[in-house]
């Protein structure tokens, strides 16, 4: 039985990592939460992996999400990357890009957009890592 | 020396509707050493990947009546997935601009007013650094 994909959710607004974990739950997902930029940060540093990370932008800092989506650039395999903002900017976007970012999706975030994108990036990854 | 040495890519397709762009960039890559493949519309371009390989991709975001260049850059990020897709965009980037690139796989954006030999420099420039792997060819 192939295992389930695992996701780590990161948004400090309670409410929409608690959905947002509902959702990709009920998608078949193993779904870790954390609620600040730090909180992933340390679960990442030690020892945290993951198929795909989903990450709010503006949380203790503006932007600081882009610290999130910068750690799990270093990881090996790296996860795919999703940014979930409602105030994404030229700048933010750029870097998210130079980050090479996954998925920009804008609040309020459309889930019969996001959920296809995320299946479909990971079954994208787990064939690449397949052929290697 | 270092084992890692890179190799440029060498195959690479241009997908611009103008016909005077598209032999400017045809011809900078040319003497750069790439087999380059052109098109000027998604038709063509999507026949070409069926029968080539690709390290490198230009393509416009605005091909005219031969369509929209996102989602192409979107089916070269999905078949090629090593390989580094440049997409030309009019003006100044804005978020949603940014935000198509991102959600199309695209290596990166140059405006499309830049010279194509520019703009192939600066490509160059970006894919070996962006190396490690993402664009060589061993």
């Amino acid at each position: 039985m192939p295992r389930k994909p695992s996701l780590l959710i990161v948004d400090d607004e309670v409410s929409v990592a608690r959905t947002l974990q509902m959702v990709f739950e009920q998608e078949g997902y193993k779904v870790a939460a954390a609620h600040s930029c730090s909180e992933a940060l340390h679960l990442l540093h030690n020892g945290g992996r993951y198929d795909a990370i989903i990450t709010d932008l503006n949380m203790e800092q503006p932007d600081i999400g882009l610290d999130v989506a910068r750690a799990a650039g270093g990881l090996s395999p790296r996860p795919v990357v999703v940014i979930c903002t409602g105030y994404a900017s030229s700048e933010n976007s750029r870097t998210a890009l130079e980050l090479r970012v996954d998925y920009l999706a804008t609040k309020p975030v459309d889930l019969k957009e996001l959920v296809p994108a995320l299946n479909r990036m990971l079954c994208h990854r787990r064939d690449l890592r397949a052929w290697k | 020396m270092n084992a890692r040495t890179s190799t440029p890519p060498r195959n690479a397709l241009v997908v611009v509707s103008d016909l005077e762009a598209l032999t400017a960039f045809q011809t900078a890559l040319a003497s750069k050493g790439y087999v380059v493949t052109v098109a000027r519309d998604l038709p063509t371009a999507l026949l070409a990947t069926t029968q080539h390989y690709f390290d490198l991709a230009i393509v416009s975001s605005r091909l005219g009546e031969g369509g929209d260049g996102w989602p192409l850059a979107g089916v070269l990020h999905l078949v090629f997935p090593r390989a580094f897709i440049a997409v030309l965009t009019p003006g100044e980037p804005d978020v949603v601009t940014f935000q198509s690139a991102i959600n199309n796989g695209v290596s990166e954006i140059y405006d499309q007013a830049k010279g194509p030999s520019e703009v192939v420099s600066n490509i160059l420039s970006h894919a070996n650094e962006a190396n490690g792997g993402a664009t060589s060819v061993q």
